[in-house]
């Protein structure tokens, strides 16, 4: 076995979904139609992922992030296409399977709703069955990492959407597992409680060595956290590479903002080899006042929507 | 691969239980209104009986003790039911808004895994009132008392509470397929007021019907049989034990292809 | 109140009901096994019991009676207090209040297209079974009329029964609970599980007043001219009993129900 946590080739998903009708007419119909067709959530997607890499799974809404990630994690069986996840064929050995990843999947807590925290890492110690030393060391590596003590002892549905989702990755990294999925992890957060769910994920992943697959639709959290990323779009992969390639790959391109007469600020994306800046300004300037300009790098976020629109390769 | 066993099973059974023992602490007012509703649905099933049988005194050759040791009979076997599956009820809710992935998560077993998240304490309730029925039925008919006969009194309760459990779990996972299964589990819950009724009432095609496919006469009636009238016992109450055992598997077959099958696109 | 809202609401629910297929046979296919076993257990009853009418009733009255029962049952399965109290946990709630529509209107409403395809579905079947099989027990005269009436009162009724113990969720975390009781009660003292003719003197002197009966027994009574509904005075008197309840719940659900949402509005949800 080599370096890789996660290797899938050629693998899709197909769903079956009966045809509906419109209308109060269709809805009749339906009640006897057979009429199915195929949709495909995946499509021949192939991709390794590295032990210790954190890698982010991007890919507008619908794209089949989710179904790829239920695939990794043994929940759902590919339609064709093979997975190995530490080794070992995920859905065939699903029990297995799940000592060695942890799951963190959006905003649904996957702890007992009405324990204090304490006693849900008790519960899932023994479930892992993580000898009484190891999770004593993760105690006190969680406990140096973040402040751990104020939720320690709340129940599950007392607590914020942060501390929630605080504790969910917490718990999700209590067995050490060799792999964690993390969907979305900081959907919905203050900027402060992104920033230190940010630091925790890329501590544990230094001090663990544990791959982390990361789906957001957040740039500051790709920015934070990966060096690699992967775009899935309509079930294809269409991107996948270092973020600092992309950016090169961008490299020619500049955001022009201009602050105009009633101090607002307008935005232009410049692709520098088609186009010269100054020739931008130059022609602004001939319609409307300009009070400031800025030149700036292109952002990850844009970079990523120029690529969902179908910019790169 | 570090093995689970029974024991590693039982062990996480039991943390979990007493971690949600203490946490139902907390929701009190729940708490008695639970009990309350149980004791009103054990005592409104009383006055239908007592109603039935105020109009009619014997019912298919069965006179009222005997009725009321059946009666009593499946009281007790609906208690398993009650305490240690009665997250079936949630389960078509947690499959349709999508939250039932997250017991996919675990080394554990899912069926396992999803029902230890609940103990059903108000169960104990009902199980109160099923044994006093039976005593009670149990001396007005002056049936014989040794331990060969508590014990197979223990292992045909069981019996019939595999039945039940089976029945349930079927019911529950319909909702893997069919979007609106409430109806299933509301209904299949109300076969089981049939249980208490003795199944010779059947005839033709819906006694192999009632036996076999739906098997309420499982739930009380040839599994009481042996206790009942031990001089004349069928063969059919003899094999209910491994038959419940086969069934219970089936069901929990049943259930597991369902999480299998399940596409998981619930948002 | 717009009436084009409203039935947008009905049509919605209509077509929310169709969607969900598989269940729609699976509920037809249990409620039949459900009805044999009805059938059986009184088959064996009447059997025992050696006289033809007993209290009244005869095997057929009570069989017509008790699959109606049932039939009016799957017809006026609500689900308000789950929802409710799902709605409450999840803090949805707060979006239905933000509805443009009183919550307990829309609430209505958005369930009468699941009452029009469960009358279709299951009661009007289960009606033409019976007749059949019966050969034409039920006289087909001006009772069916006045039963239709009936049913829409019970309807009502029942739907205010449902959103008076509803709100109850709020205050107590406990759904199953309330659930249950709300509908052991409502099953037993309605004359949907043993009809109302069999129980004791005394004790149909108290129910025959109670707002329970006015949902299964009265419409029943009505459809089959029983309880002397098959005179005008007996038939006014049936209704009117319906009619003082529907009045008296409607009042008491409109006012609990605004305390109740004092309390979300306070708590926010």
């Amino acid at each position: 076995m080599g370096n890789e946590a996660v290797v899938m080739t050629n693998v899709c998903k197909d769903f079956k979904v009966l045809n509906r009708h419109e209308g109060l007419k269709g809805s009749l119909k339906d009640l006897f139609s057979r009429d199915y067709k195929t949709v495909s959530a995946v499509k021949d997607v192939t991709l390794t992922v590295n032990k210790g890499e954190i890698i982010g799974y991007l890919g507008p809404n619908g794209a089949g992030k989710s179904t790829t990630i239920k695939m990794m994690t043994g929940v759902l069986e590919p339609t064709s296409g093979e997975i190995l996840v530490n080794g070992k064929v995920p859905y065939k050995n699903r029990t297995e399977n799940c000592e060695h990843i942890g799951v963190v999947f959006g905003q649904r807590s996957q702890l007992w709703w009405s324990l204090p925290l304490i006693e849900s890492f008790k519960l899932l110690r023994d479930l892992y069955m993580v000898p009484e030393k190891e999770y004593e060391e993760m105690i006190e590596l969680y406990r140096s990492l973040v402040d751990i003590e104020p939720i320690l002892h709340k129940p599950v549905r007392q607590m914020s959407l942060g501390q929630r989702t605080l504790s969910d990755i917490l718990a999700a990294f209590l067995h050490n597992p060799a792999i964690v999925f993390l969907d979305e992890p900081t959907i919905g957060l203050d900027v402060s409680m992104k920033s230190k769910i940010r630091e925790l994920i890329l501590g544990l992943n230094k001090e663990k060595n544990t791959t982390v697959i990361l789906t957001t639709h957040d740039m500051g959290d790709v920015d934070a956290l990966c060096r690699r990323i992967v775009i899935i779009d309509k079930g294809t992969k269409i991107y996948d590479n270092d973020i600092d390639h992309l950016k090169n790959y961008f490299g020619s391109y500049r955001t022009l903002k201009l602050k105009l007469a009633d101090d607002t600020w307008e935005e232009y994306l410049i692709d520098e080899k088609t186009t010269d800046v100054m020739d931008v300004i130059m022609e602004k300037q001939k319609e409307k006042k300009i009070k400031d300009v800025k030149i700036l790098e292109i952002s990850t976020e844009e970079v990523i929507r120029k690529i969902y629109e179908g910019g790169a390769k | 691969m570090r093995k689970r066993g029974l024991k590693f099973y039982s062990s996480i059974y039991r943390k979990i239980l007493i971690q949600d023992l203490k946490s139902k602490m907390s929701y009190r007012a729940d708490f008695i209104i639970s009990t309350f509703g149980m004791i009103m649905t054990n005592l409104s099933g009383f006055v239908t009986f007592m109603i039935l049988f105020h109009n009619f005194p014997v019912i298919n050759g069965w006179d009222y003790h005997h009725m009321l040791f059946l009666y009593g009979f499946s009281l007790v076997a609906l208690t398993p039911v009650q305490c240690f599956f009665d997250n079936n009820w949630n389960l078509r809710f947690m499959v349709q808004s999508g939250d039932f992935i997250k017991y996919c998560f675990r080394p554990v077993n899912v069926f396992f895994y999803f029902m230890s998240e609940v103990f059903d304490v108000k169960g104990l309730g009902q199980l109160a009132f099923g044994i006093g029925t039976i005593v009670y039925a149990w001396i007005k008919i002056g049936l014989p008392l040794n331990a060969l006969v508590l014990a197979k009194l223990f292992v045909f309760l069981l019996t019939a509470s595999l039945f039940m459990i089976a029945l349930m779990n079927f019911a529950a996972a319909t909702c893997f397929w069919i979007k609106n299964s409430g109806y299933v589990m509301v209904i299949m819950f109300r076969f089981k007021d049939f249980a208490k009724y003795p199944s010779s009432i059947f005839e033709g095609i819906f006694k192999v019907i009632f036996t076999f496919l739906i098997p309420i006469a499982f739930i009380a009636y040839y599994p009481s049989l042996v206790i009942l009238s031990p001089d004349n016992v069928p063969v059919l109450s003899w094999i209910s034990p491994l038959f419940g055992l086969v069934f219970f598997y089936l069901s929990y077959k049943f259930w597991m292809l369902g999480v299998r099958k399940y596409d998981f696109t619930g948002s | 109140m717009n009436p084009k809202r409203l039935i947008a609401l009905t049509r919605g629910g209509i077509m929310e009901s169709l969607y969900f297929r598989l269940g729609i046979f699976v509920t037809l296919f249990a409620n039949l096994i459900y009805l044999v076993l009805v059938y059986y257990l009184w088959k064996a009853i009447y059997a025992s019991s050696g006289s033809d009418v007993v209290n009244g009733m005869s095997f057929s009255d009570t069989m017509i009676y008790l699959i109606l029962a049932t039939a009016i049952f799957n017809f006026l399965e609500m689900f308000v207090v789950w929802d409710m109290s799902r709605s409450i946990q999840s803090g949805k709630i707060i979006l239905d209040l933000l509805k443009p529509m009183r919550y307990r209107k829309y609430t209505f409403w958005s369930y009468t297209g699941n009452h029009v395809v469960q009358f279709f579905l299951t009661f009007v079947p289960t009606f033409i079974v019976v007749m059949i099989v019966t050969h034409g027990a039920i006289r087909m005269g001006l009772n069916l009329l006045w039963f239709i009436i009936a049913m829409i009162f019970a309807l009502i009724i029942n739907y205010n029964i449902e959103m008076l113990v509803a709100p109850i969720c709020l205050f107590t975390e406990s759904t199953w609970g309330i659930n249950i009781v709300k509908e052991t009660i409502v099953l037993l003292l309605s004359g949907a599980t043993i009809p109302l003719a069999f129980f004791p003197e005394k004790a149909r002197m108290v129910v025959q007043y109670l707002p329970f009966r006015a949902v299964y027994d009265i419409p029943l009574s009505i459809l089959l001219e029983k309880s002397g509904s098959d005179t005008w005075l007996g038939l006014l008197k049936l209704f009117g009993l319906q009619l003082g309840w529907l009045v008296v719940l409607t009042v008491a659900g409109n006012l609990f129900w605004n305390h109740a949402v004092k309390k979300i509005t306070v708590n926010g949800g």
